[in-house]
């Protein structure tokens, strides 16, 4: 608990003007929105460095992953139905091992179209495996990207129970040294959006 | 008449090809920003909700803190409350030592870096490795980040290579970011997955979820705080955000703000504790809660800490962090510092123009010029404020107050013009060293108004020419 | 109706000459004078006029200011408008004499009355045209507090539609080229008394924006503020650079 009560007595006894919470519902309504959200997504998140694929049916996501990573050894996810995965998150003990995977394939909640980010809660046992591998393929329905972060917040599956959650919008990336963008710094290397 | 500030801004600039470097750079962020910033018609709308959304946060801190306790204690994060930065050490110290951490993986806090979290550490053995590429480079060179968001942006490539072929063994000579990047990467990728336990900061904390979320590029704080059953995340009490909704206002502004980007790469809500682990959060205090009472500078509580008034200060980018002597440096830094103890830091209020640049950036609207100015005044009353600067401002005050010594002044003024130059240049050097000083006009614009040679020049006063609107 | 035009006619303006115009530049005092009575208006020079204050201010000491702003107040009260060559100054009156004079027993409210001259001629007297003519290329230098504290100009930090208002006032001067240089409102370092407590920052931020000036091809760096103009001529004349200051109502009055 450590100093919990002398703390809220302080901020108690120094507040000076009260402010009341205030009327967003002008900015929400005039937010930046897209006639055209996948391509506005899609543009987003080649800003980012990411990448998009089409797929036109459920099936042909095997064959992109394929072809996007033909040298992947290790493709872990926790989606079943994936013929291609070579292991499931919950197949791992400790998150470490999960070092060396090649490929994490998940699916998104949904995406965001002025940043290209997706939500993600979905990754099994280890959160680890969004960002421990060397890529990241995220699986997203194209019916399901809004136009910005407050609709975004405002998305139904925002308002789920959840252990942890994350917006993730393309690479892992720095520009730590004399501000020179560099891919990969220490998450995923390479993210591909598989939009179906 | 100098300040240590101006002191060792002098000393910085003596290089003027590093400091131009330094200037371009940071310009160049700014410039992404500015950018960013004009994709989206409603940005100051946006800034707008953000200060109103920190004013409103800001006067019930109490009751949203509270609310954060309860719902991140029924998430199964246990709370901690730490009045100043020694409490704050304790209790990450003692949540490691209860957990027997030997090796402990940060990410980017400056928190830690206000309340020295790491030299504490490292004192009673625990191994405390920072993360985040800059910060790991500015750790590795037993330096302190001279940027809040770009923490080796003072430092040079080619330094870099030299550091990380010592310390990592890299190929002698060779600086290309993209490869000492993925050097670091292996390196560090390494001590993420023998560590012990993992600590963030936060960007935000959501009353209604009882969340952290905090946002990087790296994924540093992710990979960190993922691999190890025991976390910490620490922030200031001012970074508690009501709401989701607001979230959406902040998560918009920040990333645009600070380095130009849409949004960070990753926004990572914390919630829960990993499966079998424990998720320890230490609300800060600090002295923030004594800011609440500071009168007209109570606003600099909204700072989201984007480094945004860093990057277009013409003073820090001219000067570059280390000129100033508390550990944020730029705007923010100045009247941050004033707050900490004036009596130490007051050398930094020179660092300013008042050309009120940082006030028009800031993405919540924090006046920070404007309190620069309100520090200025509150020098003299703290016997800080420079001798030589008050003598002069007295005395023009004097010789402001008496037209009739101001007018023989202007009289006796251009003397100086012809005065030799080592006279004249010696006394003024603060001003002389790089410039010209002005040439004072043989008769002054009241004498000649006395004097009646101010005319109007063609048609005086028969007022027919110039032709005013809608004629 | 009484039309704008005749009533701005008769009202009195007082010119606000501001220290170192007085004493560095009576020229430009000049040539507002010339400018002012050129567009057809009433205006008057209260004498001994000496310094607004912001000097002090700025540099910490606002009660050194306090008396210079009731002096500056009372010799100014009986105009319908206070205008004056210096953005700079005349902001500093608008924002900091509410305070400044709040227990002032007569107060004539200059700061609700004052304005910078282009502002001035922009938004109140709005010419059309006027017959002059400046057959160079200039380049405008945006003061700090001319653009973030009276709005002469869009501040490049805002998202708000571009506007100029001394780029509005020269494209009405003939044979004119008009440019404004890279960073166009970045701070050009002067700050009073910033430039001799920081002199190093304060030199350093002038050399570059004199460079970039230069870079435009311009001829002249022409402001609202003498002072950021001062400052710069410091050093275009110590590094011997290839550029002229001027202030701009010494082009909207060339030759009236």
């Amino acid at each position: 608990m450590g100093s919990r009560e002398e703390i809220l007595e302080r901020i108690r006894r120094n507040t000076q003007s009260v402010y009341e919470y205030p009327d967003l519902s002008v900015l929400k309504k005039s937010a930046v929105a897209y006639g055209d959200r996948e391509k506005a997504f899609i543009k987003a998140l080649e800003g980012a460095g990411g990448e998009t694929v089409i797929a036109e049916d459920p099936s042909c996501i095997d064959s992109i992953i394929r072809k996007e990573y033909p040298e992947a050894r290790s493709i872990v996810s926790p989606v079943e139905l994936l013929e291609c995965r070579t292991a499931s998150p919950d197949d791992f003990g400790s998150p470490e091992d999960l070092d060396g995977t090649d490929v994490a394939v998940v699916r998104g909640d949904f995406g965001v179209a002025e940043n290209g980010a997706v939500w993600i809660t979905d990754f099994g046992r280890h959160r680890a495996l969004l960002f421990i591998a060397e890529a990241l393929v995220i699986i997203l329905s194209r019916n399901s990207i809004v136009d910005n972060m407050h609709q975004a917040y405002a998305h139904d599956s925002m308002r789920h129970q959840r252990s942890f959650g994350t917006f993730i919008s393309g690479p892992s990336k720095t520009a730590d040294i004399e501000q020179a963008l560099v891919f990969g710094a220490h998450g995923a290397r390479k993210v591909t959006v598989i939009l179906i | 008449m100098s300040t240590r500030h101006s002191l060792a801004a002098a000393g910085f600039l003596k290089d003027r090809e590093k400091a131009g470097w330094h200037d371009k750079t940071l310009w160049m962020v700014r410039e992404k920003r500015d950018r960013m910033s004009r994709e989206l018609p409603e940005w100051e709308q946006l800034r707008d909700a953000a200060c109103a959304l920190k004013m409103y946060s800001n006067s019930h801190l109490a009751e949203l803190l509270e609310q954060f306790e309860e719902n991140a204690s029924r998430n199964g994060a246990i709370v901690h409350w730490a009045s100043d930065a020694r409490e704050y050490r304790e209790t990450v110290l003692n949540i490691l030592q209860d957990h027997g951490a030997r090796l402990f993986i940060k990410s980017k806090s400056m928190l830690a870096e206000e309340c020295e979290l790491t030299p504490y550490l490292e004192e009673n053995g625990i191994e405390t490795v920072e993360s985040d590429l800059g910060e790991r480079i500015v750790q590795l060179m037993h330096v302190k980040p001279s940027h809040i968001v770009l923490p080796a942006v003072h430092i040079r490539r080619e330094e870099i290579g030299k550091l990380f072929e010592k310390e990592m063994g890299t190929e002698p000579g060779n600086s290309d970011p993209t490869y000492l990047t993925h050097a670091a990467r292996k390196n560090l990728r390494q001590i993420f997955k023998k560590a012990d336990a993992a600590m963030t900061g936060g960007n935000f904390a959501v009353a209604s979820t009882g969340e952290v979320v905090v946002c990087t590029n790296e994924g540093n704080a992710d990979i960190g705080t993922s691999l190890h059953k025991l976390q910490i995340a620490a922030f200031g009490l001012e970074k508690i955000v009501p709401d989701p909704d607001s979230l959406g206002v902040f998560t918009r502004l920040l990333a645009r703000s600070g380095t130009g980007q849409p949004v960070t790469t990753y926004t990572t809500h914390y919630s829960r504790p990993q499966e079998g682990g424990e998720f320890h959060i230490i609300i800060v205090d600090n002295g923030r809660s004594r800011i609440l009472a500071e009168k007209g500078h109570s606003k600099t509580l909204n700072c989201l800490r984007c480094g945004a008034c860093m990057n277009t200060c013409p003073v820090y980018r001219r000067s570059g962090g280390y000129s100033y002597t508390y550990f944020i440096p730029g705007p923010i830094g100045i009247n941050l510092s004033m707050l900490k103890n004036p009596e130490k830091y007051h050398d930094n209020v020179s660092a300013c123009s008042l050309c009120m640049s940082c006030s028009n950036v800031c993405p919540a609207k924090v006046d920070l010029g404007e309190q620069i100015y309100l520090w200025r005044q509150s020098l003299d009353g703290l016997g800080k404020a420079d001798r030589m600067k008050k003598f002069i401002s007295d005395t023009m005050e004097i010789v402001m107050e008496h037209p009739a010594v101001f007018n023989t002044a202007l009289k006796i003024a251009p003397v100086v013009n012809s005065l030799p130059r080592p006279i004249v240049y010696c006394r003024m050097d603060t001003w002389g060293a790089g410039r010209e000083l002005p040439e004072f006009a043989r008769e002054s614009f009241n004498r000649m108004w006395k004097s009646g040679k101010v005319k109007g020049g063609t048609g005086d006063g028969n007022g027919h020419e110039g032709h005013l609107a809608g004629e | 109706m009484e039309s704008d035009k005749n009533r701005l006619h008769r009202l009195k303006i007082g010119l606000f000459i501001p220290c170192y115009v007085n004493a560095v530049y009576p020229s430009v005092g000049v040539a507002s004078y010339r400018l002012l009575k050129h567009l057809g208006l009433d205006v008057d020079y209260p004498v001994d006029q000496t310094c607004c204050g912001q000097p002090m201010a700025n540099a910490g000491f606002e009660d050194a200011a306090r008396e210079l702003a009731e002096d500056l107040d009372d010799r100014f009260a009986e105009y319908d408008y206070v205008v004056g060559p210096s953005a700079s100054c005349a902001v500093f009156v608008k924002d900091h004499y509410p305070a400044l004079l709040k227990n002032k027993s007569h107060r004539c409210h200059t700061e609700e009355k004052i304005y910078d001259i282009c502002g001035f001629i922009h938004d109140i007297v709005k010419p059309a045209s006027l017959d002059v003519s400046f057959p160079h290329k200039v380049s405008i230098h945006n003061s700090c507090h001319g653009v973030r504290l009276l709005g002469l100009s869009s501040p490049s930090e805002r998202n708000i539609p571009y506007y100029n208002k001394l780029r509005n006032l020269l494209s009405l001067v003939r044979d004119i080229e008009v440019t404004e240089p890279e960073r166009p409102d970045e701070c050009c370092g002067f700050g009073g008394m910033f430039s001799i407590e920081e002199d190093a920052v304060s030199v350093a931020m002038g050399r570059s924006k004199v460079l970039r000036h230069i870079a435009t091809g311009a001829e002249y760096i022409t402001g609202a503020d003498s002072s950021c103009l001062m400052h710069q001529e410091g050093i275009i004349r110590r590094e011997h650079l290839p550029i002229k200051t001027i202030h701009i109502v010494e082009i909207l009055a060339n030759g009236l």
